[in-house]
């Protein structure tokens, strides 16, 4: 599954994938429809929903006004109705206009009923950069979303977890923010069985095994690890062991900490900016839960706190191999 | 009869202009394009025609009214004593919720406000519930999570709302365009403020409506005051009804202290026919009491804009209306009022009686089922509370 070297006929691309999860969660229940801005005759700016419109029809593929706040708000009226809103918001940098309605009533209206009412739908949020986007169309805002419960935030990177987790997020009883790697919507394919199965929510992967240093990540930056990883195997000998943690919200401290425990060494990293990111968070609860444990202090590689640059922001905001490298040789090394 | 929570002092009349006396806009309903069926005698002057709502349901919505003004007398003075934390009076507002409600038939939803408590007693929901509410208890459908007043219960198909006020304004119509889809037959109320016309949601609302034309009724209960901004702060518009022109939704004005023009107009919206759309209504009416029990109004309105309203008020017309058709009298109403104080005092007694919610009930409800994150932090707080103990 080599992001560099997948072509069409390797399989099925990422957009694909979501394509089809969509379609066979639509073909399951017909209670599942897709709303957003161009989603219909036009499948989407990415073309993430070709065809839908011409097979479920416009009454369950949706073309709305140009509104992120009247999309989530109207999908959380659908929600309470008994529906399941398939919801996209084009880019996830746009997706602060629907801020209030996300968090603090689809997440809450559960909670705040007394259970009487829930919101079960998806949010689809495309994310990342890499994609010579610029602030707005490369940015990572899974951070402002993982703040309190009530809503679940997956992450898929590869093509077959892009099938799995649009089902599992369909299936699931609350609000779920899918965050979609637009870099790899069309630069990686993978085969595999579309048999409608649904990912597993909260279960982290090990995608490379290894016994000196542990990586947490998620997203496509995971890539740029995994070449990390392959050139310190050459160079150093270092054996790298990288997680893809899937799922932020509930996220999978197990496999964390059986790693961790295994490694003694810790680095995260995210594309989002350094302060107050997701690895802060996991940083901190794995010294709480693993302070015996740890060989050096907990790294983190992210992004600086400042808006996506376009022109350099692809070569010098967003982490790459190299800075990944360098800090995976800065915690082997470490001396105190 | 009816008394009244405390209404503003208003500030002291100090130059010449300002002796000048407001008018009551409902007094010139026609020349203000304002729908109505009687004036403030209860005579039937108005441009809309008796609704000749049958005696039962006449009496039940009086009732109610009644009911929900002596429920905002007794929580003014239970949030004065410091028995409720917190109080949001809707004295002077009965006509339109309760009017509006009648209209609807009880499979309908309605996304309620916070002034609005006679949408559940007109459908039946028992007394005791609402106070067991605004005192926090555990055995009220919300779990005592939420402010007093911020009320709604699934059983009875009343939405609560989300707290920040015209949120639920494009959650009512995404509600209704689910009811189109599903081909079901369900129609649906809103009812929010003047001030909430100001957020983005009211044009996210109006805009899809105008668009996928969903069964809604939006009534935007024009009450002139958002806390201390009049209708001229709040917009250019010289009604907020006409704001529906821009989007392609039927609206109209209706006094909202006239509950059988209320009614009459919100019955014909809602019964309008499957293709035909949301209709937005302004109901003109007015906040006789605080904004809410932290509010002082005597800071920026008049008390003879007080006044002049205070002559057009709802259950005062209703009830002239009623004496008209020989349907009250002076004895059934201090008779209800009577009643009223007694009930409100018995649900009182048992609602304080009931208990708090257990701490560690907070984590409830998050999710369907509970992440290890949140079995975490209540294990945390019920260690804390054994240590408590």
């Amino acid at each position: 599954m080599n992001i560099a070297t997948a072509t069409a006929d390797t399989g099925t691309t990422v957009l694909e994938a979501i394509k089809a999860g969509m379609s066979d969660a639509m073909d399951a229940d017909s209670d599942v429809i897709l709303m957003g801005e161009d989603v219909g005759l036009a499948g989407g700016i990415f073309r993430t929903s070709t065809g839908l419109h011409q097979r479920f029809g416009s009454k369950r593929v949706i073309d709305t006004p140009l509104d992120e706040k009247g999309i989530v708000a109207h999908g959380i009226g659908l929600a309470l109705y008994g529906l399941k809103p398939i919801v996209e918001i084009q880019f996830s940098g746009f997706i602060h206009d629907a801020f209030e309605h996300i968090m603090f009533c689809a997440a809450r209206y559960r909670w705040a009923s007394g259970g009487q009412y829930s919101c079960p739908m998806v949010i689809r949020a495309p994310s990342f950069g890499g994609i010579k986007g610029g602030f707005w169309h490369s940015q990572s805002v899974e951070a402002y979303f993982v703040h309190h419960g009530g809503m679940k935030i997956l992450c898929p990177s590869t093509p077959e977890d892009a099938y799995r987790m649009m089902l599992a997020a369909v299936q699931d009883p609350d609000p779920v923010l899918l965050i979609e790697p637009v870099p790899l919507y069309r630069s990686m394919s993978a085969k595999f069985e579309m048999d409608g199965k649904a990912a597993t929510i909260g279960e982290a992967k090990v995608t490379r095994a290894g016994s000196d240093v542990t990586v947490v990540t998620y997203g496509p930056i995971q890539y740029e690890v995994e070449k990390a990883a392959d050139e310190l195997a050459t160079t150093k000998g270092y054996d790298v062991e990288i997680i893809d943690l899937r799922t932020l919200i509930p996220y999978d401290m197990d496999t964390i900490l059986a790693s961790v425990k295994k490694t003694g060494r810790v680095i995260t990293v995210h594309e989002a900016p350094l302060s107050m990111g997701f690895g802060a968070e996991l940083a901190a609860v794995i010294q709480e839960k693993a302070f015996g444990y740890l060989h050096t202090p907990i790294q983190r590689v992210a992004a600086p706190d400042v808006p996506y640059h376009f022109s350099i922001g692809d070569e010098y905001y967003r982490p790459n191999a190299r800075r990944i490298r360098l800090a995976i040789e800065r915690t082997m090394e470490f001396e105190f | 009869m009816p008394s009244s929570t405390p209404t503003t002092k208003g500030r002291k009349t100090k130059t010449r202009e300002q002796e000048k006396l407001p008018v009551c806009p409902l007094q010139n309903a026609e020349a203000n394009n304002i729908r109505q069926v009687m004036d403030a005698e209860g005579k039937l002057t108005g441009d809309l025609q008796d609704p000749d709502i049958p005696p039962e349901k006449l009496l039940h919505m009086y009732e109610t009214m009644v009911m929900v003004r002596a429920i905002d007398d007794r929580g003014w003075l239970l949030q004065r004593s410091g028995r409720v934390e917190f109080w949001i009076p809707h004295c002077g507002l009965e006509a339109v919720h309760n009017g509006a409600t009648l209209a609807y038939e009880d499979p309908d939803w309605i996304f309620m406000g916070y002034r609005h408590p006679g949408v559940m007693l007109m459908r039946g929901v028992p007394l005791v519930q609402l106070f067991a509410q605004f005192f926090g208890r555990a055995d009220e459908p919300f779990k005592g999570r939420r402010l007093p007043t911020l009320m709604g219960d699934r059983r009875y198909n009343i939405v609560p709302m989300t707290t920040q006020v015209g949120s639920y304004i494009p959650h009512v119509c995404g509600a209704a365009m689910g009811a189109l889809i599903k081909g079901h037959d369900t129609k649906f109320l809103a009812i929010f403020g003047d001030g909430s016309s100001s957020r983005g949601e009211f044009h996210s609302g109006m805009n899809f409506a105008g668009v996928h034309k969903p069964p809604v009724v939006f009534i935007c209960e024009n009450n002139g005051w958002a806390i201390s901004t009049p209708q001229s702060l709040q917009t250019g518009s010289a009604t907020f009804a006409e704001k529906g022109d821009a989007y392609g939704v039927r609206n109209l004005v209706v006094d909202g202290n006239d509950a059988l023009a209320v009614y009459a107009v919100v019955k014909e919206a809602r019964d309008l026919g499957p293709d035909e759309g949301a209709t937005l209504i302004e109901a003109m009416t007015y906040r006789m009491g605080y904004h809410t029990s932290s509010d002082n109004p005597d800071l920026y309105r008049e008390q003879a804009e007080v006044d002049a309203w205070a002559a057009w008020d709802p259950l005062m017309r209703l009830r002239k209306y009623m004496e008209r058709k020989k349907l009250w009298n002076k004895k059934k109403e201090d008779a209800l009022w009577a009643r009223c104080k007694e009930e409100i005092s018995a649900a009182i007694k048992a609602a304080e009686a009931m208990d708090f919610p257990h701490p560690s009930t907070m984590f409830d409800d998050t999710f369907e089922e509970m992440t290890w994150m949140l079995e975490e932090q209540k294990a945390a707080l019920l260690a804390d509370l054994e240590d408590l103990s």
